[in-house]
């Protein structure tokens, strides 16, 4: 289990980080979203050790992170960072005993890395040379290449091209069945939605909305129906107890289903006027989701 | 999940000094200012070979000269320094070719006769002439006296009674301590330049982050500085090695004993000065993100270094001035000044004592507020970050 839990940080006028938690279980996948500014890369830097949280903690396995068990996490910071003149297997075994790998082990590791995310002709060349989709995949075997229990990730979608979403994406889920808890923020949240079991919105500092994709939207109040009945009479639904009409166009009618509301005696109304081509719930993307979360006030979900 | 034990920090110091030392040994500039500095130390030894007092020496024919005019020659020659080397010619013909072709700087015909005539290529070679006129008038004296029945003793050696005898041959132990001060000087610029763009770089590139996720602050600075201290602890060593053996080899030193002393009291110097100016630099470069910025915040640590650096030059002058005397306690000149002082024999052993205490202190305070800036500063890129700022903000 890797805690977020009431992670507090001002920042000079701004709010910065106002607590909230999130709770990461082994093997799972959870992502981050949140606007820019809203507190993903401070929580990560806190995670690391790389800022200081004026109250709150982050816990892996019940126990606050210190330094010997930060040294068990891969890290890919927001600031993409390597050394320039390095060359690229040199440099990964340089990062993996510094995570406490042996010589050897290092270079092996260094070695399977480049391998699996196709910068095997690339491991003697510096990094500066190469270009920014590579060292983008080196970043990722820096945080991969010290066998890591954990994983946190900054952003590390931005700046790929698909191909490499697709072997960054398999690589990560690959960690993830292993048992490695994987934690990644992303602006990408078609992104987010595929790959995480869990996500998690940030938005003034705290976490707004946390549970997996179907929980948020069952959390999400005022879930919409769609029923399209091309026969319909305009004004059909705005009869029926318990039912607000959002929207209705040429038959095609947007409900909101007060609580308790049957929407199986909707069906039936809507069978009354005639055909009925389709009827549905709406299911909100992660977009809207996101959308409606960053919006509302202050409400921890 | 593979329990991984978490590096102890002597190994995280150590991982970091080693890939100090592999790609900084690999690097061009770093090859380039070593092998510059050894090309330094040579040139200034055969030029002390070339420039020395000692080395003078002139080849003189003779013609019907024998072993007594021989004998005058040379020992005329010890009397002005130089050494004689004589060569007997059958006639004046073929001594004559021999001063027109160069092989020997004057002839002496008939030294020992009635008639001495001296064979020169031009007025200029008067040294050569000087000590054949020298060696005639001699023998002419000693035949005379020989003639009155006279036996020559030769004169009783005289004992030397030296009063300070350990300012014997500090001429040469103040050059050698000067040498040693200007690669002193010239490896602290060197090696601050090199962790100041070793800091530098870690910051623009970011890869600090990744750093610090996995270590200290002060963990990944100590190695740092130990990794190109080691590095340049190697290369003065070598320096050292190298001049040592080539003054040994050309003959430059009259006292190879207190010569490696002097070497040695300066590596001694240059691990003190390395440790206080390695550390201050890092310090200095940590505050900003860019290598362009990295003059002015270096510029006050170079000027003190200069400044010492002439200091030391005029101590080699007058090592007992007021100038040399305080500056050689001030920290971060004491490592440029002291050595003079010390070879010229000038410095007592409590001065020593104290200068090296002063020296600690000052490494000691410099290594902890240095390293509170080094870690406030760290995490802090873009503009420059002001002094103040660091200190108050270490990891905030």
């Amino acid at each position: 289990m890797l805690e977020f839990d009431g992670l507090h940080k001002a920042y000079g006028g701004n709010q910065g980080l106002q607590g909230g938690g999130v709770t990461v279980a082994p093997g799972q996948m959870d992502g981050v979203c949140g606007a820019n500014g809203a507190g993903k890369t401070t929580t990560m830097r806190i995670a690391m050790g790389l800022a200081r949280a004026d109250a709150g903690q982050v816990r892996w396995r019940g126990q606050p992170l210190d330094e010997a068990s930060r040294q068990r996490i891969g890290y890919m910071p927001e600031e993409r960072g390597l050394y320039p003149k390095m060359k690229v297997a040199q440099q990964l075994a340089y990062f993996a005993r510094l995570h406490g790998l042996t010589a050897a082990d290092a270079a092996a590791a260094a070695e399977h890395w480049t391998e699996r995310l196709g910068l095997g002709d690339r491991r003697d060349e510096r990094v500066e040379k190469l270009s920014l989709g590579n060292q983008q995949r080196v970043q990722l075997a820096a945080a991969l290449v010290g066998r890591p229990e954990v994983l946190i990730l900054d952003e590390p979608f931005s700046g790929l091209d698909p191909v490499g979403v697709d072997s960054l994406a398999e690589a990560l889920l690959e960690q993830c069945r292993n048992g490695v808890p994987v934690v990644f923020s992303s602006h990408q949240l078609d992104l987010v939605e595929r790959l995480c079991d869990a996500v998690g919105i940030l938005a003034r500092g705290t976490i707004v909305a946390s549970g997996t994709v179907p929980e948020l939207r069952a959390a999400e109040g005022g879930r919409q129906l769609r029923v399209v009945a091309p026969d319909a009479l305009h004004g059909w639904a705005g009869a029926l107890p318990g039912v607000r009409v959002v929207s209705e166009q040429r038959g095609d009618t947007l409900l909101e289903l007060g609580p308790g509301t049957d929407d199986q005696a909707v069906l039936a109304a809507a069978l009354r006027t005639g055909r009925v081509t389709h009827f549905g719930w709406r299911e909100p993307t992660l977009v809207e989701l996101f959308r409606e979360a960053v919006a509302a006030p202050a409400v921890a979900a | 999940m593979t329990g991984i034990a978490s590096p102890s920090t002597a190994a995280r110091i150590r991982l970091v000094a080693g890939r100090e030392i592999t790609t900084r040994a690999r690097d061009k500039g770093f090859l380039i200012s070593s092998a510059v500095i050894v090309l330094l130390v040579l040139g200034v030894m055969v030029f002390q070979l070339l420039a020395g007092g000692s080395g003078s020496s002139t080849t003189i024919g003779t013609v019907d000269g024998g072993a007594q005019v021989e004998q005058a020659l040379v020992r005329s020659g010890e009397q002005v320094g130089t050494d004689v080397t004589v060569t007997e010619f059958a006639d004046v013909a073929a001594a004559r070719q021999a001063v027109a072709d160069g092989d020997v700087d004057a002839v002496l015909v008939g030294g020992a006769g009635d008639d001495p005539q001296v064979v020169v290529e031009s007025s200029r070679d008067d040294a050569a002439s000087g000590i054949a006129g020298t060696a005639v008038g001699a023998l002419s004296v000693a035949r005379q006296l020989g003639e009155q029945g006279v036996q020559l003793t030769p004169p009783p050696a005289i004992s030397y009674d030296v009063l300070d005898p350990a300012t014997e041959g500090n001429g040469q132990q103040v050059v050698v301590a000067l040498l040693g001060v200007v690669v002193l000087y010239a490896l602290y610029i060197l090696f601050g330049q090199f962790v100041a763009q070793g800091v530098v770089e870690e910051k623009s590139s970011r890869v600090v982050e990744l750093l610090l996720a996995t270590m200290k602050p002060w963990q990944l600075l100590a190695g740092k500085i130990l990794g190109l201290g080691v590095l340049g602890l190697i290369q003065i060593v070598l320096i050292a090695v190298i001049g040592v053996t080539g003054a040994l080899a050309l003959d430059v030193v009259d006292l190879p004993g207190q010569l490696i002393g002097t070497v040695l009291t300066v590596i001694a110097w240059f691990v003190l000065g390395y440790a206080l100016y390695a550390s201050i630099f890092a310090a200095a470069a940590s505050l900003v993100s860019r290598q362009e910025d990295l003059g002015s915040v270096l510029t006050p640590t170079t000027l003190l270094l200069v400044v010492g650096f002439i200091v030391s030059i005029q101590a080699a002058q007058d090592p007992g001035s007021t100038v040399a005397t305080v500056t050689s306690f001030v920290p971060g000149m004491s490592p440029l000044v002291m050595p003079v002082r010390i070879a010229a024999g000038e410095a007592a052993g409590w001065e020593i004592a104290v200068s090296v205490a002063l020296m600690l202190v000052a490494i000691a305070l410099v290594v902890r507020i240095g390293g509170r800036v080094y870690a406030g500063a760290l995490l802090r890129t873009g503009s420059k970050v002001k002094l103040r700022e660091a200190l108050r903000a270490e990891r905030a």
